[in-house]
């Protein structure tokens, strides 16, 4: 490359960043047409409906209800996040180190639930999940009583984690594959006990895959709504549930958009607040 | 979603189809000239539609599929294209008539919504191109005709209740002197029945009814208790039966009928059950008005309706009707004399009124605050 002359090398620069951003195009299009237009008129329609102004807004913040139903929502969302990180952890780390036929056999296992579709999961966990159901049949059986888990928030945070999963363990494997385990062992002969090498060393490089799983896991457990219309209760209804009541069965468009939207802008300020701190937290894991 | 249904006419037919067919060309020969004619519910005249498409709306499954066939000798007789599509959701046949592009042609929806947006997104009905002379009295609309009937009872546990069975709404709310778990139906809209039920259970009179008592009622459901479960589908109030997770379960008599059917050691409460149908509708600006008109005073014929309750178990909308079925469908059928003079009936004009307020209400219960 270096051997190029510089006159050339200018003229070609420019073309070679043109080229791939011209591929984006139709993703550009797609995106626009099928996200923006609509999210566009979702907005405009929560300040438009039934007429111009903010009451669309003025409502939700005025009903208590929905403020607990936000707040639930984060809540679960929150909680779904860390039982994700905890089991995918370990998991995707199990990935990196098995041999090449065990790992076969481990990703297939994270994907072929990803092949069945969510509701048919989500009716997996009611059959497992409800009072007379496996779980509690079981626990019965061992003379444990039982315990109240479908229509509760744990069973709602059990079968949202399970669903979520493969969305935690796929980036964490792709981040850890690219961890060089000589490095752990670098530290480990440098005099580390095994966790100071592990929290020092590999922890910090496992960090991206951590916050790039959690990002995903916790924007689409927000947004959630099978699931939880499932296996939850009065009491675990998120704002999906919501919305869905607002729009299809009241008509009321406007504040179904309104709650959309409150919930969408909650999200970003939630990601804009907690990007800083990732990137300090990451570059002080590279530094050490 | 879409499929067309012209192809699979004759397999649907039954053997007296027939029958029908000739009796229908008896009677359309005898009067060949009088295209004005006054419409017999469940006919058509011989190739009136040929080369135009209609599209059914429904909420699927069985249903659907009973509604189809019903329809198959209007489709047979007219010549039309019968697409089917769905489920019905108002939100979409808003969004069709705001903007302008009506697909829907015929729209079965819940009890509510044609009353709620009667001349907004559906159209009022004009009688003389509909026989409505068979429909029971009190279900037409101003802007709909019943799909069918059915009713919301209650079913409890044989098991859990033994001898002393509860009999009425007021033991369904009466959790101290018969305890257990209850289901509701919670699967969207507000249900009017049980909201009144509750409110005369807590002393109230339906009579004399205001927007405030919404609340009361609702305040008696929540009383229920924590444990209790509201469905969200037909489907999972089933399975509720099916597998004893709830004593007492309001259930819809299609799924009751199902489940016992299925084995659910459950039975019946009949009084005061709640009277509710399925509406047929034509949205604002649907394209061919007169051939929806056609189809829907083919559905409200005799034979179309035998056809229907015998898919379906639900009940048919023309009294005239007699459907074969067998006895455990014959059970739950809510238009024999005895069920009719059983049935509760809400307060339709008071609840369209106060529709928005009802939903929110409503709402803040499923949400369980």
């Amino acid at each position: 490359m270096p051997a190029a002359p510089p006159a050339k090398g200018a003229r070609k620069a420019p073309r070679f960043i043109a080229g791939p951003l011209w591929l984006t195009v139709p993703a550009l299009v797609l995106l626009v047409a099928v996200v923006g237009y609509p999210l566009l008129i979702i907005v405009l329609r929560s300040f438009s409906e039934p007429a111009w102004g903010v009451q669309n807004y003025v409502w939700f913040f005025g009903t208590p209800v929905n403020l607990v139903v936000l707040q639930r929502t984060f809540e679960v969302s929150a909680w779904v996040t860390l039982a994700c990180v905890i089991s995918a952890y370990p998991y995707a780390y199990m990935m990196t180190v098995v041999g090449p036929a065990m790992r076969m056999l481990l990703i297939l296992c994270v994907l072929v639930p990803f092949w069945v579709s969510g509701v048919v999961r989500t009716m997996a966990w009611v059959i497992l999940l409800q009072d007379s159901g496996v779980i509690n049949s079981l626990l019965k059986w061992a003379g444990l009583g039982t315990v109240r888990l479908i229509r509760t928030q744990l069973g709602v945070v059990i079968g949202m984690t399970q669903v979520l999963l493969p969305f935690m363990i796929l980036p964490l494997y792709s981040v850890m594959r690219g961890i060089d385990l000589r490095l752990v062992q670098a530290a480990r002969s440098l005099g580390a006990r095994p966790s100071r090498a592990f929290l020092q060393v590999y922890l910090p490089l496992s960090l991206p895959g951590v916050y790039a799983g959690a990002i995903i896991v916790f924007i689409l457990a927000l947004g959630f709504y099978i699931t939880p219309a499932l296996l939850g209760g009065p009491r675990s209804v998120l704002l999906s549930t919501l919305m869905q009541n607002q729009v299809l069965s009241l008509l009321n468009w406007g504040r179904g958009g309104a709650m959309g939207v409150v919930l969408l802008v909650a999200t970003f300020v939630l990601l804009a607040l907690a990007a800083p701190l990732m990137r300090q937290r990451h570059k002080q894991g590279a530094r050490r | 979603m879409m499929k067309t249904h012209d192809g699979v006419s004759s397999r649907a037919r039954g053997t007296w189809s027939g029958v029908m067919a000739a009796g229908l060309a008896v009677a359309l020969s005898a009067a060949p000239a009088l295209a004005q004619d006054k419409p017999v519910a469940g006919e058509v005249k011989e190739g009136a539609l040929k080369g135009k498409t209609l599209t059914f709306v429904s909420y699927g499954g069985i249903y659907q599929d009973g509604q189809i066939a019903a329809l198959q000798d209007f489709v047979q007789k007219s010549g039309v294209r019968l697409l089917s599509d769905g489920p019905t959701e108002i939100a979409k046949v808003q969004a069709q008539v705001e903007s302008g592009n009506v697909t829907w042609d015929v729209v079965d929806t819940a009890d509510f919504p044609p009353y709620v947006h009667c001349g907004t997104l559906f159209q009022k009905l004009d009688m003389s191109k509909l026989d409505v002379s068979h429909i029971p009295k009190g279900q037409v609309g101003e802007c709909s005709v019943p799909a069918m009937n059915y009713g919301v009872i209650i079913m409890y546990n044989k098991d859990k209740y033994k001898d002393n069975p509860p009999k009425d709404w007021k033991d369904f709310f009466d959790t101290a002197k018969f305890p257990g778990v209850r289901a509701i139906d919670g699967s969207g809209d507000p249900v009017p029945g049980l909201i009144e039920q509750a409110f005369i259970v807590d002393g109230g009179d339906v009579s004399k009814m205001t927007p405030a008592d919404i609340g009361k009622g609702i305040a008696k459901i929540k009383a229920l208790g924590p444990d209790t479960i509201f469905w969200k589908t037909g489907a999972e109030s089933q399975q509720l039966a099916e597998s004893g997770e709830a004593d007492m379960i309001m259930m819809w008599t299609g799924r009751a009928m199902t489940a016992a059917k299925n084995g659910a050691n459950y039975a019946p409460v009949w009084k005061n059950w709640l009277v509710v149908m399925d509406q047929i509708t034509i949205p604002v600006g649907a394209k061919d008005t007169d051939a929806a008109y056609a189809l829907i005073n083919a559905y409200l014929g005799k034979k179309a309706q035998e056809v229907l309750t015998e898919k379906t178990s639900y009940s048919p909308i023309n009294t005239e009707a007699k459907p074969k079925v067998d006895d455990f469908t014959a059970a739950y059928l809510t238009n024999t004399p005895e069920r009719v003079a059983q049935g509760y009936q809400y307060n339709m004009p008071f609840w369209v009124k106060n529709y928005a307020a009802a939903g929110e209400k409503w709402t803040e219960l499923m949400a369980g605050n």
